[in-house]
């Protein structure tokens, strides 16, 4: 195998890991603030590519105008279903949440068949018949800004740190005066818009259908293996992802290589449960 | 005769009545509703009772039935209770080779990784295409018990009601005993536990291989039943459909299973022409029992231990006071 076609792999293994990235990062805006895990990420992230799907072939939308119109639209869905749902479970376990968007998922993915129908259907891509070294040129860059912007926003803002501060104790937090109901939806929302430009940005690549949401259990790999809740982390677990699944094919036989994920999550959990970058969670009881 | 001792009897002549009053395709529905109770209860004994999460039954499903329409195929002498044994045994080394590592992962991680471990599954089934047909699909030879021939529908109707029968008896004595107590501890409070001396590791993993067992038994029955496996059947999406039906049921409830896995599996056969709307029914049976009635079915109209204070509807003001339980993060 020549040097040029690893190094061909590698560029475009760091493409979809940006994506991963992107994916492994909505979750873990909403689980740093309210310790619950999206099971519904991915099809909340399939709605919006859709809306701005359906707003590009009617308008006939640019696409950077049509990648606005999926922010708006994730935001608008992430804001609806806190407001609508999760806010009633405010109080719940993480376990009541987690099933609560277990079903959020099917209700999505079954309007969206409704919709849309259960058919794929092509994504215009951002970087259409480019050579593929362009496109993680720019995705990258993509991927790292939102990055750079939401830790930021969490290290150094106050809405940052009212979230840290519900993901600690939400009774503390609220004695605090911190609206406990504004940090959800805000985290919410924040994750909705991430997702939404990972939509975008994913759908050319698995095509738009109903089902595209399973690619987020990618984004959720990724965010374990940097280390579930750490922002950094999430991005080295998308990009280490992203290059091994696309390394894999080259040496093992191709019908694993879906089941690639799946086992290096399994292998990182249980060699190294806090990640490659995350810290060791320790609970007072 | 007292109540509680009615009911069993009660509901063991009318699973014996069945096949005399209900017509060839309602026995067969009933069949799915048996083997789903038994996995209902597998899945209950490990997320009900010990609050690990599983999204990755339908992987144990497949496990046990592929096992036994192998044995049925390659070793037709071996008599229907040993391949349905093997089928469970089988499907539980497996489980516990995969639990016992992923044991040491808090919750959360545990349920991704047996999400991952379903997707897993199925992409061996198809890649061992040699041994399982891949996704052509794997006929199972026609049942055949001692001295009754080849069984129809109904004989596989009573072989998979008097297995259900047996599963639920022992679940119903085991979650009486000190591992059930145990289990429950373990699903009120893992540090509680172990600083009450419960071996919370051996529990869970004890856990992990009983669900297994109880699942692959599951899968033998189901590929009895529905005669033909493929691996498209064992989706994610049918995980999601077990969880749901401990849900709707009742976490942490034998009965709760039952009636969780005859409820969802009807309503899953009744909805059969509106397949499209199917999962947002689904879906908003889920979040409704979740907000309205987070005991399930049983815990709501059956009466039981109030374990749940249910959340209420409506915004809330001000600091609340909820049940310590439900807070696990407050001190």
């Amino acid at each position: 195998m020549s040097a040029a076609t690893i190094v061909h792999v590698v560029v475009s293994g760091l493409a979809t890991g940006a994506i991963y990235a992107l994916m492994a990062l909505s979750l873990v805006i909403i689980y740093n603030a309210t310790r619950t895990l999206n099971f519904a990420q991915g099809e909340m992230l399939m709605m919006s590519t859709f809306v701005a799907w359906s707003a590009q072939r009617a308008l006939g939308l640019p696409l950077v105008l049509t990648l606005v119109v999926a922010i708006l639209a994730g935001g608008a869905l992430a804001w609806l279903v806190e407001r609508a749902i999760i806010r009633r479970a405010i109080a719940g376990t993480h376990w009541d949440v987690l099933i609560i968007t277990v079903g959020l998922s099917l209700i999505l993915r079954a309007a969206a068949g409704l919709a849309w129908t259960h058919d794929e259907f092509p994504f215009p891509s951002f970087f259409p018949s480019a050579p593929l070294v362009v496109g993680p040129a720019r995705v990258a860059p993509v991927s790292l800004g939102i990055l750079g912007g939401s830790l930021a926003l969490i290290r150094f803002t106050r809405l940052g740190r009212a979230m840290r501060a519900v993901a600690q104790n939400q009774r503390a937090a609220r004695l605090m005066g911190i609206s406990v109901e504004r940090v959800y939806s805000t985290s919410w929302v924040l994750a909705g818009v991430v997702g939404a430009v990972a939509g975008v940005l994913v759908a050319p690549v698995v095509f738009l259908s109903s089902t595209m949401g399973l690619i987020v259990i990618n984004g959720f790999t990724a965010a374990v293996i940097g280390g579930f809740g750490s922002m950094p982390g999430a991005v080295v677990g998308g990009m280490f992802l992203g290059v091994l699944e696309n390394l894999a094919p080259l040496y093992l036989p191709s019908g694993i290589r879906y089941s690639v994920p799946f086992v290096v999550l399994v292998a990182v959990l249980v060699v190294r449960p806090a990640g490659l970058v995350g810290r060791v969670e320790r609970r007072k009881v | 005769m007292s109540a509680r001792r009615a009911w069993p009897v009660l509901v063991l002549a009318a699973l014996a009545a069945w096949p005399w009053v209900a017509s060839r395709y309602f026995v067969f529905l009933a069949s799915l509703v048996l083997v789903n109770v038994v996995v209902a209860i597998g899945l209950n004994l490990l997320s009900g009772y010990t609050n690990q999460l599983s999204f990755g039954h339908a992987g144990f499903l497949a496990l046990g039935a592929y096992a036994a329409a192998l044995v049925a195929i390659h070793a037709p002498a071996v008599p229907v209770v040993v391949t349905l044994l093997l089928a469970g045994a089988f499907t539980a080394a497996v489980g516990l080779a995969f639990g016992v590592p992923c044991l040491r992962l808090g919750g959360l991680y545990l349920s991704m990784a047996t999400l991952a471990f379903g997707f897993v599954i199925t992409e061996a089934i198809l890649n061992l295409d040699t041994l399982t047909k891949g996704a052509d699909g794997l006929r199972v030879p026609v049942l055949r018990l001692g001295g009754f021939g080849a069984l129809g529908d109904t004989g596989r109707y009573y072989l998979t009601a008097v297995t259900a029968a047996l599963m639920v008896a022992a679940a119903v004595n085991l979650v009486r005993t000190r591992t059930g107590r145990a289990f429950l501890a373990i699903r009120e409070s893992e540090i509680a536990a172990q600083a009450s001396g419960v071996p919370v590791a051996a529990y869970k993993t004890a856990a992990f291989g009983l669900s297994a067992f109880y699942t692959g038994v599951a899968g033998g029955l189901f590929a009895f039943v529905v005669g033909f496996l493929s691996p498209d059947a064992f989706d994610v999406f049918l995980s999601v459909d077990f969880v749901v039906m401990i849900v709707v049921g009742g976490l942490g409830s034998v009965p709760g299973s039952i009636i969780g896995a005859a409820v969802v599996t009807v309503l899953y056969d009744w909805l059969a022409a509106f397949q499209n709307y199917r999962p947002l029914i689904f879906g908003a049976i889920l979040i409704a029992c979740m907000l309205f009635m987070p005991g399930g079915i049983v815990l709501s109209y059956v009466g039981g231990p109030d374990m749940a204070a249910p959340l209420t509807w409506g915004p809330r003001h001000g600091p609340q006071t909820p049940n310590a339980r439900r807070v696990p993060g407050n001190p």
